[in-house]
């Protein structure tokens, strides 16, 4: 639940990258942090493991600066993606404005996308949220790997519900900056 | 709409009611910080020591910690844990949660006696959430609050920022 703290005059919204393991999540938020100017980012946190590999979460905090006189802050956060971590990724979604699914164009990854997904629909329908009506934004992640999948592929099975969707290779940047601009609209128009 | 969806919307008067709050736990505990956060991990308020620097990375860090309690609570099939204690050499952390929305932090040393702080600590969640009802109740539009026109204008904001 994003929070409008009068008093201070500050808005804060939290958006959570979500999808199946080495689909490029922490990836995004590098690059966003690499490009974001000095005065506009925090800290880039990580626990991760020592092969780098998400533990918890990787945390970005984003200050969009004073628009009509209120601060605004994104925080960007990242779910581990290993089957293992269900329940981290449960603890992670708890209070997310939006989320952005990063899904693997691999052939063989499509499988673990559709399962990605269905687990993060079913985690919040938990948390009490409309699934349907839930502020979501796609990324087609790893678009430049040969044995990338047709989009239409893709969205037959990742997107019936017609989200907005955004070809990306997070490791050179194409289509970061789209997919974080498509779901902050998004969060603020849900306000 | 989704109830879910809506913001929690903190007006100037209660947020001072909270600071109160807060600043009250710390002095009556003889504890170094308060804060207040939601369960997503943003910082509604903080008290005490001044000099911290790293509340945002801490607000996100301490509900992913209770966050991850309460899963391991669910795994006990207990219903949750209100409380959280972290203890360090110099500096502990007591955790405690309001009403499902809210996390309470006290970071205090060991010139304060964990009973105090159990004590006083759970006289404050009560408080709070009083607080949290009434913020909750409370019929305020996005736009009485944010004017109308806010959302172009942080449009505006997002296309200027979020570029390589």
């Amino acid at each position: 639940m994003a929070i409008i703290n009068v008093g201070v005059r500050e808005i804060h919204c939290k958006i959570v990258y979500y999808g199946p393991g080495m689909c490029g999540k922490t990836t995004n938020l590098q690059y966003i942090h690499s490009q974001v100017p000095r005065e506009a980012k925090g800290d880039l946190l990580s626990i991760a493991t020592e092969t780098e590999r998400t533990l918890f979460f990787d945390f970005l905090p984003l200050d969009l600066g004073k628009v009509r006189g209120f601060s605004t802050r994104f925080h960007l956060y990242t779910v581990p993606g290993q089957v293992l971590y269900e329940r981290t990724r449960v603890a992670v979604l708890n209070g997310a404005d939006g989320v952005v699914f990063v899904a693997d164009s691999q052939r063989d990854k499509l499988q673990e996308d559709i399962k990605s997904l269905q687990e993060l629909a079913r985690n919040i329908t938990k948390q009490n949220k409309n699934f349907k009506e839930f502020p979501i934004v796609l990324q087609y992640n790893k678009r430049d790997m040969p044995e990338a999948l047709p989009t239409a592929v893709m969205d037959k099975y990742l997107n019936p519900l017609n989200w907005q969707r955004f070809e990306a290779v997070a490791t050179t940047g194409v289509g970061v900056f789209d997919t974080l601009k498509s779901i902050s609209k998004l969060v603020i128009s849900k306000l | 709409m989704d109830p879910q969806l809506t913001s929690l919307i903190v007006p100037p008067e209660e947020i001072t009611n909270i600071d109160e709050c807060l600043s009250r736990l710390v002095e009556d505990t003889g504890g170094n910080y308060a804060l207040l956060l939601d369960k997503s991990g943003q910082v509604i308020a903080a008290s005490g020591d001044g000099n911290r620097q790293d509340t945002t990375a801490l607000g996100a860090l301490i509900a992913g910690s209770f966050a991850s309690s309460q899963q391991i609570a669910k795994l006990l099939r207990e219903k949750d844990f209100r409380m959280l204690l972290q203890q360090g050499v110099r500096e502990n952390l007591f955790i405690a949660l309001i009403e499902d929305q809210w996390i309470l932090t006290i970071i205090f040393n060991k010139g304060t006696h964990i009973g105090l702080v159990k004590v006083l600590t759970k006289k404050a969640t009560e408080e709070l959430s009083t607080v949290l009802e009434r913020v909750r109740k409370q019929h305020k539009s996005r736009d009485d609050v944010l004017g109308s026109n806010f959302r172009t204008s942080m449009e505006d904001t997002i296309d200027l920022l979020f570029r390589d």
